[in-house]
């Protein structure tokens, strides 16, 4: 009896194609939005102008140049506002920034 | 103004109004008993005008746009023969000014205060609160 040879694979199965747009999907999350340290530095000029709005205005009421009273409580709460702000988000990328790094463990 | 706190300054507009409302409420009730000569004009009550800040659109606050006198210039003749303000006839000038009306006036400036106030403090607590979310 004979065994028949194994034949050649037919062409009834097509070649694997090779995804196509995953480069320009690559590209894109690479650089899409601003980077976060500009993010960051931007919050950090904002706060600084609210908190120096905030010193002038404790010096004002100090020296009794302040009319209103609730400009200087409002500025105070709003530079301090943007302090917690500005924290929050620096906690929260220094979190993620962990979490990566514990992934190899 | 609207910034990333915005309801913050916007309240803070509120409380400079009723600032000033309740500073021309209490210089109406101040000058409430100034007689005059019949020969001056009396003092005149003073009000203040407010008006949203983007006037027409009503949007980002309020503001003062100006202040009005009312009540008439002659004001109230009284005849006061032994006053040594007093004109031949014996009379003096007092202000047109009703002190239950001022009074009216001063409470509603102070609840509009306390309002703007409460405004500042909730506007507080919820951006406390979206700036704590998601913490453990």
């Amino acid at each position: 009896m004979s065994i028949e040879p194994i034949g050649a694979i037919g062409s009834g199965f097509a070649p694997v194609a090779p995804i196509s747009g995953l480069e320009t999907a690559g590209a894109a999350s690479g650089t899409g939005g601003p980077d976060f340290g500009a993010l960051i530095s931007g919050g950090l000029e904002h706060v600084q102008a609210l908190q120096t709005r905030s010193d002038n205005l404790a010096v004002e009421a100090a020296t009794g140049r302040l009319q209103d009273v609730h400009d200087y409580m409002i500025a105070a709460n709003e530079a301090g506002l943007a302090v917690q702000l500005t924290v929050a988000l620096r906690n929260r990328a220094v979190e993620a920034f962990n979490e990566i790094m514990r992934l190899q463990a | 103004m609207s910034g990333i706190f915005g309801a913050l300054g916007i309240a803070g507009t509120g409380l400079t109004v009723y600032r000033k409302w309740l500073d021309a409420a209490s210089d109406n009730i101040a000058n409430i008993n100034n007689l005059t000569s019949t020969s001056k004009d009396a003092f005149q009550a003073r009000y203040i005008i407010a008006q949203a800040v983007d006037y027409g659109r009503g949007t980002e606050g309020v503001q003062v746009g100006g202040a009005v006198f009312s009540g008439k210039a002659q004001g109230k003749l009284v005849y006061e023969p032994d006053n040594p303000l007093a004109d031949e006839d014996g009379n003096v000038r007092y202000p047109d000014i009703n002190l239950g009306d001022q009074m009216g006036n001063l409470i509603m400036a102070q609840r509009g205060y306390q309002s703007n106030l409460a405004v500042v403090d909730r506007a507080r607590d919820a951006y406390q609160s979206a700036i704590q979310l998601g913490r453990a």
